[in-house]
Order: C-alpha cells, then sequence, then structure tokens
C-alpha cells in the first residue's frame, strides 16, 4: 500500500476511534454532571407516596433481597445476610434453594399455621426437601430412597455434603444441600420425584398461569399437589430411638454422633417434652392443659394437619 | 470390700464422666442447652407483618463479642424452661448478673437509655410526652446489632488482631480461664471505634434515607448529601480516620447515644459550635473560623431550600451546556475529517466545475 493511502486509512481509523471514545465520554459524564438532581441509590427503600401496605411491602422486600451486612474486625472481615431486626450475628450467607419445585410458590420459610412448631419445621425445611414429609409411598409402592441434592444445580451429591460432617458445628443445616426422596429404577439409577422434568414443568405452568382462566389454574394446582398427602410425616418418624428412622440418617452420610443426638433422649426427649407442653393446648384451643388426656398418633397427625 | 471399691470406680468413671462432657461445653453460658434449637440456621418463622423472624444463633460469633460471658436468661428473662412459649422482647436495660467492677453494681444499659431518651432520639419531649411518629425513633437494636470485639496489636506496629506476643505477658500472671484474652479484647476494642466509619454510615442510612421517615419529620436527606462530601468519599475508599456521622454530631468527650438536635445551644452541629467540632484535635485542629462557613449537608429541596435548588439547576445546566457543546464540536470536527468533501447543500456535479 502507498505510503500516502496508509497515511489517509490510519487518519480515519484514528478519527473513528475518537469519535468512538467521545460518544462514550458523553455518555459517562451523564449521571456525574446530573447527579445532584436526582435521588441517589438508596439502601432504604421508599415506596411511591400513597402506596398500600402491601405495596410497600413488596418494594422492602425486593430491595432487601440481596442485603448483606459487613462488620470490619480488623483481622477479618464477616460477610453475612443481613436480616433487619435480627440482634445476633448470623455470621453467614444464606444458601437458597433455587431447584425446589414447591419453594418456587410456597418459598424457603413455608410453614406458618402451627404456631407451636411453625419454626421447627422451618428449620427442617432448610435441609430437607418438602417431598420427604408431604408425599409419602403409597402401600403399593416400594418405600423412598433418600439423596442429597445440591440445592443450585439439583444434581444428586456424589459425596456428603459440605459441613455434614467435618465442619458440621459451623453450618448449623446450611450445607448448601437439602434431602430429596426419588425412586430406584431397575438399572439402579435414582430419580427425585421432583426432578428436572417436574421442575420444568411447574417453571412452564408458572410462566403461562396467566393466560389461564381461575378454574384451569385450580385444576392444574390440583394437578401439581396430586401426590401431596394430607397428613405429613410426623416428628417422631425419624426422631425416633424404639424404631428405624423413616429417613436413613447413616445412608446419608450423618455420622454415628449426630444419628444418636437426632434420636437419642437429647431430641426425643425433647420432644416428648414439647408435645407434653404444647399439644394439648394446640389440638383443643380453650382448654387447660390439666383438663386434657395425654395426645396420641391421631391427635399429633390432626395437629401436623394444620401445618 | 470388693463391691464398695466396683461402686466407688463407678462414681468415679460417672464423675470423671460429667466433667468431661462439661468440658465440651460452648464458653458461652448455656444452662438450659438453647442451642440444642438454636444452633440450627433454618429456625425461623414469617411474622404476622411479613417479616423475617430467626431465631438462629452463631455460636461461634456469640463467642467474639462482649457478650459471651452473659447468659442466654440473663436477656431473655421470661424464658426459664425449655421447651419454652414466645418470648417477650429484650430490655437492655435489665440488670444481668455480671458485676460492673467500677462500681460493684450489676451491670446494665440502663445509663446508655437514659442518654439515648435526653437525645435528639428520644421518644419523650422534654415534658416527658411521647413524641409525634414515636414509632420512628430508634430503640437499641436500630443501631446495633450484637456488638463484635476489634481487636488491635500494637507490640510492632499497628495491626487488627491480638498480638500474641503481647497476651503472653499478661498470661503470666491472668492464668484463669479466658480472663486475659477477653479484658485484651474488651480494651482494645475501646481505644478505637467499635465500627468502622463506613459501617457508621450505613447504620444512619437505616433511617434517614427513608423518604417516607423524612417526610414524617421534616428532615433533609441527610446521609445521602454527606455521601457527596469529600469525607465519605475518603471513608469509601477504606479511610477510618475520616469523620462519620458520630464524629460531627457528637460533642467530644459526651457518650455517642446523646445527639442533640441542630437547634440546641449545646449541640456539635449548632451553628455556634461547628468550628469547634471540626477544630478537635483528631481532625483540623488549625483551622480558623471560616472553615466551618460552609453547609455541609447541601439538601436541593425545591421547596425548603429554593435558592441552593436554583443555583444547582443553573451549574448543572452550565455544565452540561459546556461539555456537551465541546464534545458535539469535537465530533464534527472529527467527521469533517472522515469525510472532507461531504455537504448538504453542494450537489455532486459543484465539484467537475
Amino acid at each position: 500500500m502507498l505510503p500516502n493511502q496508509l497515511k489517509k486509512l490510519m487518519g480515519k481509523l484514528y478519527a473513528i476511534a475518537l469519535i468512538v471514545f467521545a460518544v462514550w465520554y458523553g455518555y459517562f459524564i451523564y449521571p456525574i454532571i446530573f447527579s445532584h438532581a436526582e435521588h441517589h441509590g438508596l439502601d432504604v427503600v421508599t415506596a411511591k407516596a400513597g402506596a398500600s401496605v402491601e405495596e410497600k411491602m413488596l418494594q422492602k422486600v425486593m430491595s432487601e433481597q440481596k442485603s448483606t451486612a459487613t462488620t470490619d474486625l480488623g483481622y477479618t472481615v464477616v460477610k453475612e445476610q443481613y436480616v433487619k431486626g435480627h440482634f445476633h450475628h448470623v455470621g453467614m450467607t444464606m444458601e437458597k434453594d433455587e431447584t425446589s419445585v414447591c419453594a418456587r410458590c410456597h418459598g424457603s420459610v413455608p410453614h406458618s399455621k402451627a404456631k407451636p412448631i411453625r419454626a421447627f419445621l422451618n428449620m427442617h425445611a432448610f435441609f430437607i426437601g418438602c417431598e420427604t414429609c408431604h408425599i409419602k409411598a403409597k402401600p403399593d409402592q416400594a418405600p423412598w430412597s433418600f439423596r442429597w441434592y445440591d440445592k443450585i444445580t439439583g444434581k444428586i451429591l456424589t459425596s456428603n455434603p459440605k459441613g455434614l460432617v467435618e465442619t458440621e458445628k459451623e453450618m448449623h443445616g446450611n450445607y448448601g444441600a437439602k434431602i430429596g426422596p426419588g425412586t430406584l429404577a431397575s438399572d439402579g439409577s435414582f430419580n427425585f420425584l421432583n426432578g428436572e422434568r417436574e421442575r420444568a414443568f411447574v417453571i412452564d405452568y408458572l410462566k403461562n398461569k396467566d393466560a389461564l382462566n381461575s378454574t384451569d389454574q385450580s385444576k392444574m394446582k390440583k394437578v401439581i399437589h396430586r401426590l401431596v398427602d394430607e397428613k405429613p410425616l410426623l416428628c417422631d418418624n425419624c426422631h425416633t430411638s424404639s424404631q428405624k428412622p423413616y429417613i436413613p440418617f447413616d445412608e446419608l452420610g450423618y455420622p454415628q454422633r449426630r444419628i444418636q443426638q437426632i434420636t437419642s433422649t437429647e431430641v426425643v426427649g425433647m420432644l416428648q417434652k414439647y408435645r407434653d407442653f404444647y399439644f394439648p393446648r394446640f389440638v383443643m384451643p380453650g382448654q387447660t392443659r390439666a383438663d386434657q388426656p395425654a395426645p396420641n398418633a391421631e391427635q399429633q397427625a390432626d395437629a401436623s394437619k394444620a401445618r | 470390700m470388693g463391691k464398695s471399691f466396683f461402686k466407688t470406680r463407678v462414681i468415679l468413671f460417672l464423675t470423671a464422666l460429667l466433667l468431661c462432657s462439661m468440658a465440651g461445653l460452648s464458653n458461652a453460658e448455656d444452662e438450659l442447652n438453647c442451642v440444642l434449637c438454636h444452633k440450627h440456621r433454618g429456625l425461623s418463622r414469617i411474622d404476622e407483618n411479613g417479616n423475617l423472624r430467626l431465631f438462629y444463633i452463631n455460636e461461634h460469633m456469640f463467642e467474639e463479642g462482649p457478650h459471651f460471658r452473659v447468659k442466654c436468661i440473663d436477656c431473655h428473662q421470661d424464658i426459664a424452661k425449655i421447651p419454652h412459649d414466645p418470648a417477650k422482647k429484650v430490655d437492655c436495660t435489665t440488670e444481668c448478673h455480671l458485676t460492673e467492677p467500677s462500681g460493684q453494681k450489676n451491670f446494665s444499659h440502663k445509663s446508655v437509655a437514659e442518654q439515648l431518651n435526653k437525645s435528639v432520639h428520644g421518644k419523650f419531649d422534654t415534658e416527658g410526652k411521647e413524641k409525634k411518629n414515636v414509632q420512628d425513633f430508634p430503640g437499641c437494636k436500630d443501631c446495633h446489632e450484637e456488638p463484635l470485639y476489634r481487636p488491635l496489636s500494637f507490640f510492632k506496629g499497628k495491626a487488627g488482631g491480638i498480638s500474641q506476643r503481647g497476651i503472653s505477658r499478661c498470661k503470666t500472671c491472668h492464668r484463669t480461664g479466658k480472663f486475659a484474652e477477653s479484658f485484651y479484647k474488651h480494651v482494645t476494642s475501646r481505644l478505637q471505634k467499635t465500627r468502622q466509619p463506613v459501617e457508621m454510615v450505613q447504620v444512619c442510612d437505616r433511617c434517614h434515607s427513608d423518604k417516607d421517615l423524612q417526610q414524617r419529620h421534616n428532615l433533609d436527606d441527610v446521609v445521602n448529601t454527606y455521601k457527596e462530601t469529600f469525607h465519605y468519599k475518603a471513608i469509601k475508599f477504606g479511610s477510618d480516620e475520616t469523620p462519620d456521622c458520630l464524629d460531627c454530631h457528637v460533642v467530644k468527650g459526651e457518650s455517642v447515644h446523646f445527639i442533640e438536635g441542630r437547634n440546641s445551644p449545646t449541640a456539635a452541629n449548632n451553628n455556634k459550635n461547628v468550628a469547634t467540632t471540626c477544630r478537635t484535635s483528631e481532625c483540623h485542629d488549625k483551622a480558623s473560623e471560616n472553615l466551618a462557613g460552609y453547609r455541609v449537608h447541601v439538601t436541593y429541596d425545591k421547596d425548603k431550600y429554593p435558592f441552593l435548588h436554583y443555583m444547582m439547576m443553573f451549574f448543572t445546566g452550565l455544565m452540561a451546556a459546556v461539555m456537551y457543546f465541546f464534545l458535539v464540536l469535537i465530533i464534527l470536527e472529527l467527521l469533517r475529517r472522515l469525510f472532507p468533501n461531504f455537504s448538504f447543500t453542494k450537489s455532486p456535479d459543484d465539484g467537475h466545475h
């Protein structure tokens, strides 16, 4: 190429580059120039004037979705989930369950009806899939098998979840994994009751449900919940020292020390105390504790139904 | 003889077992074994107002603060049995079992509450009547999470954490339990701010950036306007020497809980006192009165500060006009270099004549 033409080409490329830079610079300085006239990004959300309680709540919840608190102690920095009004430090961020079919509508803190035990039920929902307690095998079916699944990917864990054994004390159920029930195929492969196919179906339904009329939405809800038992699993189906626990803790990698805690006096005895203490009032509101007989398994089941 | 010896051995064995199990207990006082349930991260529920109520206690974090020697029931005093009924809200002014060493009295945060009540953040006015919109005024938990120690090492230069060489000297005499560590962490934490300035600003931000609250109390958007200052820019880049909210709003030597309104004659930010506040020994000690002659929290509210508002509009417009005028000029000049013969008016044949 002749030197003159090369020079011209370089000049044009130079001009093009500068034009691009000038346009970008105009875009870049816009917020700097006009920032004083705008509201700055507020950490505390403010709803529009006249917003209802519900609208304000939605805005607040949306703003707090990913809020974390950082505390610099000089020798370490603690980054944790921010929970407004919670005095004690959480010390960790919560691992969300991205794969649970149920949590898409019911959320990760789903239990609220059974007042005396709702917090305990939610605690279990942190590391036990909803299907574990709410879908039991029918008499003509083989008992479920159980596996840990990754909360993010939904895949079966090939080894014990982080924190179950080695650093259990630090994790407190925040394993990044949950126990889910499923069936074993004849070739030995494992399928969760709510696996990828069911998840895809529910996602598809939620995407298209506004196009359905209310009657059809009810139909679909019925279909989605068709496997859900009216009476869920009871506490002492797992926390038992007298029979084999419903969840096979040893097969799921629980250390013996932990299995003993879960199935021995510490927890089972606590449950008994809790039942004696709360269930009579809960099952038959209005009566005093002294008036009532000790609850049997049927009463417990009825109480659980209210969950 | 044989039976008695066997019994003694069994008793000794059981005693040893008990002692071993006690040794395994956490340092935190947990007589009722509250963590049996409260150690689980998911122990929570959604309350009637839609707020998350989290009942989880992180034992490890709990042991890193001054409350680690306090029993659970010292604060949650209505809980005397397990399982328990819903716990009442904790009253930080109640006395706990710890003895305050200087006065030999049971420890309490009552004096802090008294300071807070006297301050602009107090829920009652000077006549003892509840203030309007009293729900907006902060309680302890609105500004405080559980405090954590921020120990410092001075042994060879200042650094975060415990100096093992330093504390080994304390332990020469103070050998029992964790007294030396606790004392060291407590004292060195108190020799500095217990929060980084950027964290302090976030605390004030929680309420003061709430537009509804600003409207209810006729407040300016003070935190966001502070964030435009040099002081905050330095803090944002990690400075812990630059003033945060407390440095300018608390009179030197006063409790940080005693923040007064600007109209109070003794307030740190009263017009007459601002210069003194700026000229504290840690800040601009040699500055003249005029240093404090500017408005720190510049708010451009059209109704409250029309002059500032229109001034801001004028300078914003001027800045935009100058910057974008020259940018357009530069772009046109560069386009001319790209298309030297381009014209909107010239016909294609003009060039041949």
